[in-house]
């Protein structure tokens, strides 16, 4: 912006108001920033929470969404109490979901009956599969969700779309690892079939000249690009190395081809085979041998090797960096399959990169966007050193992530910029755990719809439309965001379709979807999970400020500006019993969660 | 209650402010009434006729060397042996017959002019499930533009092999070549579509506020922009905001005073304290405006009769053939769309992944050009191609890998058509003994392209009105290529 127009900066703050919201009744001088928070200097962030605010905030990166009891869980125990009771909990899976489904009579099981128990799961409700049993994993969860934005599958893809207790297998093995070791991540994910399919190592082949065959390339290039290192060198604060103001490139064409020649040779597990419609994998039977039927055990299980398709005689291009302990990055031919793929994944968990490009994605699925490097720096650090000379203990990756300074008080610092936009997946299921959300035979309709909820939501758990996630970690919109610098991953789908939607998806939850609802024509299935919205009706019908102050809490971490609250309270005002009678209490809850989840203030989580 | 302006009204406001401020964010310049003012007198460039530029995006890398295949002896020969051999004995290669019955009849160079008989001497057809295509090219409304890929400048097997010329960084990647496809800038990774650059140069030429940049497949790289903000609309229509009271399923809430005030409000332009809450106001608030002006115009027009396939590309296009049906409405003298669909990363099953994939493809862009008939566009529409990259000539076992060149098809009234631009490769597979049998290949069975992604794209944008100048700025690597401009259009 040239000099001359910083001059007309004074008035313009007023005019806006004036053009674009000149009818409405609102008090135009609130304040559109929260109220100040004073804090104590001398306090360290992570002893907390100190408040029903900060627990709500903290509640809002590490899980699905804060609830009232969970609020209180947490102010009792205290962050890193809370954290290692999170670490212990047992995982909630999916897999047996599918099962429970299979054997009631007449139910097909879908790939949208995968998409029932990761709602049960993400949401915390009862699991009518498990006895009723309530899912107390909610920060393995929540990892395991951002996990699945990393290591990418998806049923977008003409095999996977028909085998849902391949994904199902895949998103709990994701859940079990997600507080392991990094190194036991990548294999499992490396080596799960659904992967195998995905990115093609299933069946992936040495070297045949005769035939023109090479190694399929697709797994040895993503695993290196979007799971471990990235395509250029990184600083350990996560910047890009430059060498003569250049980027360094991670590797070449050659160390793609490397991988791909050790990642030959693996094929469907066979733990089982022999019976029924499952043929065993061997030399004679590589191209037809699996499993027939989807739910069967290899869908589930570990590849596992073929040696002789496996290539044995080429020296193999790895990756190359300075404390590399193959010589030149370059594993010598001969080992067998599985010997390679550990050396080969050795080479990668070691290479300096992993740390910062892992600790970058997770804060910015979990907490901001634009971490400052040296907030990367010491997520990073933990990666590299867990304290106790471990390398990628992925419990004190995450300890670094959500406790750090920057974490736990950066809308304190930079409250114009720290953040991130809120997935609308995640909109959802914070609306749900908030409002005691219920269904009546324990299952989820609420996202078998027409036209899928990813078209609806842009996203839906591994139903990205590519390996390349549903937004990718360095988009910037076009306009302020990107002239400031900034990246805002989640903007990337927040097209003009979505952004109608979206706001219409939720529209719908909360106007058909509540506890005693016949208003449509899916209201009342025995599958619609509804909210209790009855529960905050009666304060709603006598006290809309007292409900926007419960709200501002559950949704907002206490963030809500003076301006939103007029606002909104001015319409929940509007709503009179004269017109609504004994609704009023009910339709004024709906009319605050509706304009609350699609207020810019809550869609971005501070 | 409808506290909202007029969305022409905001439309134009944000039009103004962008053109301003070159694309920075408009809250900074909210209400400085001296530079609307300037900003409605300066229109650079200003037309009397009509054109719209549609892209047809192949996510994940079409193989096009099965889809536009040799059926002359030599060149089928060697087709044949480097896909492993026919489909019926376990390799990739389609039949000759069935090549040959697709047969595409070229027209020989004429006027001095590019473009004529394939550049090999060899004759040349399209896999079977292309058939619908074949008609257009043979009666001179398609040409075919081969082995068109990402390039810096001019590269030999030997200049690649020695790695002494610059080549795109992350060659055979997805997401960069699709990138760099879409920017046709390999040497900024940052920078922003081409058909968004060519929007923000001419998006004023259009009297209406409709976007100038439209997009059926979402967000993507070719119309991203710095100042025309594309539009993502679904090709099943436009939806309107259900809480606002105007969406098919407001009658659900009922009466709700307040609320739409409420709402607008809270998403009111440049009020937020956060630069991402702004974004968000500002994403929602362009977006409601968009709708109301496009369900307006569409709303006013006669439904096409042209039958479109019912399926994702088919779809995208007849939405396309809808927004042209109504351009008067909309005051557009230019627009560019961009049409998606996916697939095409074939690794696995080509064989069955790709005839149904080319079935869509040829059906769609059929049933789009019948439409274009139908609404007398005559040579104001031109539609294309683009990809990923091409795939390996090598083979994977029942698929292929990334490549790198590829061919590419340019549809509609304006097209010097049923001709082949550019070179075609040799097909001729390397072995480990003599990697280097074909010239045109890497060494490891990618094609190197012959024509760059600028000199296909400056020859559609040259068309579609972009000043030699512009054009300069637009790519900047042209100049390093024999020729800017292709001639594959009139």
């Amino acid at each position: 912006m040239g000099k001359h127009m910083s001059r007309a900066a004074a008035p313009r703050l007023a005019i806006p108001a004036a053009l674009f919201a000149s009818c409405a009744a609102f008090a135009q001088t609130a304040s559109h920033k929260p109220d100040t928070v004073w804090t104590d200097g001398y306090e360290s962030p992570a002893d907390g929470p100190r408040r029903d605010s900060d627990a709500a905030r903290f509640l809002a990166q590490a899980t699905f969404g804060p609830t009232t009891a969970e609020i209180a869980r947490l102010r009792t125990l205290g962050y890193r109490a809370w954290l290692d009771q999170q670490f212990n909990e047992p995982v909630s899976t999916s897999e047996p979901y599918l099962d429970w489904v299979g054997n009631i009579p007449d139910n097909d099981v879908t790939d949208d009956t995968r998409l029932e128990i990761w709602a049960i799961n993400a949401a915390a409700l009862p699991d009518p599969s498990r006895g009723q049993q309530v899912p107390t994993d909610l920060l393995r969860q929540r990892v395991a969700f951002a996990l699945s934005q990393i290591f990418v599958v998806s049923n977008a893809n003409g095999t996977l779309n028909y085998q849902p207790w391949a994904l199902a297998s895949y998103q709990d093995m994701l859940a079990t690892r997600a507080f392991g070791n990094f190194s036991d991540l990548l294999k499992a994910v490396t080596l799960h079939p659904a992967m195998g399919i995905y990115l093609n190592m299933l069946q992936n082949q040495k070297a045949d000249d005769e035939q023109n065959i090479h190694p399929d390339e697709n797994f040895a290039r993503e695993v290196l690009q979007l799971f471990s290192v990235g395509l250029v060198r990184l600083n350990e604060d996560g910047t890009p190395q430059l060498v003569n103001g250049q980027l360094v490139p991670t590797y070449n064409q050659a160390t793609v081809r490397g991988f791909a020649a050790v990642f030959t040779g693996w094929n469907w597990s066979n733990v089982g085979c022999g019976a029924n419609t499952y043929t065993c994998c061997d030399e004679e039977t590589y191209f037809w041998c699996g499993p027939g039927n989807r739910d069967e055990a290899p869908w589930q299980q570990p590849m596992q090797p073929v040696e002789a398709y496996h290539d044995t005689t080429t020296d193999k291009q790895l990756l190359n960096y300075a404390t590399v302990s193959l010589p030149g990055g370059v594993l010598p031919h001969g080992g067998n399959a599985t010997a390679e793929l550990d050396a080969a994944l050795a080479n990668i968990v070691n290479h300096p990169n992993v740390g910062p490009f892992i600790a970058r994605r997770l804060i910015q699925n979990l907490v901001t966007s634009n971490p400052s490097p040296a907030y990367v720096r010491r997520v990073a650090a933990a990666f590299a050193n867990n304290g106790q000379g471990v390398r990628g203990d992925m419990k004190a990756v995450l300890r670094a992530v959500l406790l750090d300074a920057e974490a736990r008080s950066g809308h304190l610092q930079r409250p114009e910029t720290f953040g991130k936009l809120r997935e609308p997946l995640l909109k959802l299921t914070h609306m749900w755990r908030a409002m005691d959300a219920r269904a009546g035979n324990g299952r989820v309709g609420n996202l078998s719809t027409w036209p899928p909820l990813e078209l609806r939501l842009g996203e839906a758990p591994l139903r990205s439309p590519t390996v390349f996630n549903f937004f990718k970690p360095d988009y910037s919109p076009p306009g302020e965001v990107r002239t400031a610098g900034m990246r805002a991953p989640e903007f990337q789908i927040l097209s003009d379709s979505l952004a109608v939607s979206t706001p219409n998806r939720l529209f719908y939850e909360l106007f058909c979807f509540y506890t005693g609802s016949d208003r449509c024509w899916d209201s009342d299935f025995a599958d619609t999970l509804q909210m209790n919205l009855a529960r905050d009706a009666p304060l709603a019908a006598s006290n809309p400020g007292a409900l926007l102050d419960r709200y501002n809490l559950l949704f907002l971490s206490g963030q809500m500006s003076p301006f939103m609250r007029a606002t909104i309270l001015t319409q929940l005002q509007q709503l009179t019993a004269d017109d609504y009678g004994s609704a009023l209490g009910r339709v004024r809850v709906q009319n605050a969660l509706y304009l609350i989840l699609n207020s810019p203030e809550y869609s971005v989580q501070k | 209650m409808n506290t909202r302006m007029n969305p022409n009204r905001r439309q134009f406001l944000r039009r103004s402010l962008a053109l301003a401020l070159g694309g920075v964010g408009l809250q900074t310049a909210f209400g400085n009434l001296n530079v609307l003012a300037a900003a409605a007198n300066t229109r650079r460039y200003v037309f009397g006729d009509y054109k719209a530029l549609v892209c047809v995006y192949l996510s994940g890398g079409n193989d096009s060397f099965n889809s536009i295949v040799p059926y002359s002896a030599t060149q089928y020969a060697a087709y044949r042996q480097s896909r492993n051999g026919l489909v019926s004995s376990g390799g990739l290669a389609l039949e000759q017959a069935a090549i040959q019955a697709q047969s595409l009849t070229a027209l020989p160079a004429s006027g001095g002019l590019p473009g004529g008989l394939p550049s090999d001497g060899g004759s040349y057809g399209l896999h079977p499930a292309l058939a619908p295509l074949r008609s257009l090219f043979n009666t001179g409304k398609m040409a075919v533009v081969a082995n068109v890929g990402t390039l810096l400048q001019p590269v030999t097997q030997a200049a690649y092999q020695a790695g002494n010329v610059p080549v795109p960084p992350q060659l055979f990647s997805h997401d960069d070549q699709s990138t760099y496809w879409q920017t046709s800038r390999p040497d900024d990774a940052n920078a922003d579509g081409w058909g968004g650059r060519i929007a923000d140069l001419l998006y004023q030429s259009n009297a209406g506020l409709a976007p100038m940049s439209i997009s059926l497949a979402n967000e993507n790289r070719y119309l991203r922009a710095a100042i025309v903000n594309p539009y993502a609309m679904d090709a099943s229509g436009v939806d309107k905001m259900s809480y606002l009271g105007d969406g098919s399923e407001s009658w659900i809430m009922g009466q709700n005073p307040g609320g739409a005030a409420a709402y607008n409000a809270l998403i009111a332009e440049g009020t937020q304290a956060h630069v991402l809450e702004r974004e968000y106001a500002r994403a929602h608030s362009r977006a409601i405006d968009n709708y109301e002006i496009v369900s307006a115009a569409l709303d006013s027009a006669p439904p096409l009769t042209t039958p479109f396939p019912d399926t994702s590309l088919g779809n995208q296009l007849r939405m396309v053939a809808r927004l042209i049906g109504v351009r008067t409405a909309l005051g557009m003298s230019r627009q560019v769309f961009y049409v998606s669909t996916g697939d095409y990363d074939t690794h696995d099953d080509q064989i069955d992944t790709q005839q149904s994939n080319l079935a869509e493809l040829a059906q769609a862009l059929a049933a789009f050009q019948a439409a274009m008939t139908e609404l007398g566009t005559g040579p104001d529409v031109t539609t294309f191609t683009a990809s990923d990259f091409g795939r390996s000539l090598a083979v994977n076992g029942d698929g292929t890998d990334h490549g790198w060149g590829g061919h590419h098809f340019v549809l509609g009234g304006a097209v010097r058509g049923a001709r082949f631009y550019g070179r075609m490769p040799s097909l001729v597979q390397g072995t480990d003994a003599n990697p280097n049998a074909n010239p045109d290949d890497t060494g490891y069975g990618q094609i190197i392209p012959t024509t760059s992604v600028d000199q296909y794209a400056a020859t559609l944008a040259t068309w579609f009105g972009v000043s030699s100048g512009d054009i300069a700025d637009i790519f900047p690597s042209l100049h390093r290529f024999d020729a800017s401009n292709l001639r594959f259009l009139g």
